[in-house]
């Protein structure tokens, strides 16, 4: 399957704001990605640091995307894998990495603990909103901090 | 630190070994086929012997997937009618193949690259671009000719 280097080029060209995406010096098919948190969430002002993978079968394959920068999210596990359904059975190959992105960006601003990857953050986030979200609050000013 | 594959379940070439995977898929698969169970507690009792990880790649593949016949049956477009306008797979702009082939979905008219949609479609039963199904199971009788006849109609009416 081909690598897509247009694709890696517009991404580098064409940078969407807020998220940032620079391939691996040894492997381009690796990225270091960072997405800004989105205003009015409780990830506002953090900077958090993923990494994006391409699989050998990409893109008939979802590239794996995962938060490196902890992060208090129903969504998202303690290992920073994230829950979310274009990266698993609604992927499609006309999907791209920046839309990947930004939908990642989207879970940020919009937690859906109804379909918890982290169930005690999801039980949390049910019971008490407002405390799950200080909690949200607290750890983004703790990890989420520019390098 | 464990590594990016431990922790994602999935494992680079030098690590994995594709074949054994694609051993138990096949039995599993192979099962299946003989048994072709209709009973829905045999099918979830021979989906939980199976490893967590080919669980869904297994359902997915045996269900989702069209036929080969299916895919050679997707109609062409003409040379002349192939788009200026980029295959939604690659990226690349028909016209740049010197021997562009192409194909358009029957159900919404978008348009591949016949090698891009072929891999895609050998697994899966949707477009990528609007995700509707492909309908692969129903009878295809619409051959190319009947598929131009359609869109000069369309043009005219
Ligand atoms: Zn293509
Ligand atoms: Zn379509």
């Amino acid at each position: 399957m081909h690598n897509n280097p247009q694709e890696t080029e517009r991404l580098i060209s064409d940078p969407v704001p807020g998220i940032t995406a620079e391939p691996h010096d040894d492997n381009l098919r690796y990225f270091k990605v960072s997405i800004e948190g989105p205003e009015q969430s409780p990830y506002e002002k953090g900077i958090f640091q993923l990494e994006l993978y391409l699989p050998d079968d990409y893109p008939m394959e979802a590239p794996k995307v995962r938060f490196l920068t902890k992060i208090y999210h129903p969504n998202i596990d303690r290992l920073g894998r994230i829950c979310l359904d274009i990266l698993k059975t609604n992927w499609s190959p006309a999907l791209q990495i920046r839309t990947v992105l930004l939908s990642v960006q989207a879970l940020l601003a919009s937690p859906n603990p109804n379909d918890p990857l982290a169930n005690d953050v999801a039980e949390d986030w049910i019971k008490n909103e407002e405390g799950a979200k200080n909690t949200a609050r607290e750890w983004t000013l703790l990890y989420a901090k520019k390098e | 630190m464990s590594s990016y594959h431990e922790e994602h379940n999935t494992s680079p070439h030098t690590q994995s070994n594709p074949q054994g995977r694609r051993e138990i898929r096949s039995e599993f698969r192979n099962l299946y086929e003989q048994l072709t169970p209709t009973d829905p507690t045999l099918i979830s009792l021979l989906a939980s012997l199976l490893p967590p990880e080919l669980q869904e790649e297994w359902g997915k593949k045996s269900n989702e997937g069209c036929s080969q016949a299916f895919i050679d049956s997707l109609p062409r477009v003409p040379k002349d009618k192939i788009p200026n306008d980029l295959c939604s797979i690659c990226f690349e702009n028909f016209r740049e193949d010197e021997y562009p082939l192409v194909i358009e979905l029957p159900h919404c008219s978008h348009k591949f690259d016949l090698q891009c949609i072929s891999v895609w479609l050998s697994s899966n039963s949707t477009c990528p671009v609007c995700r509707d199904k492909v309908n692969h199971n129903a009878k295809l009788d619409i051959d190319t000719t009947e598929a131009e006849l359609e869109e000069d109609w369309g043009m005219y009416g």
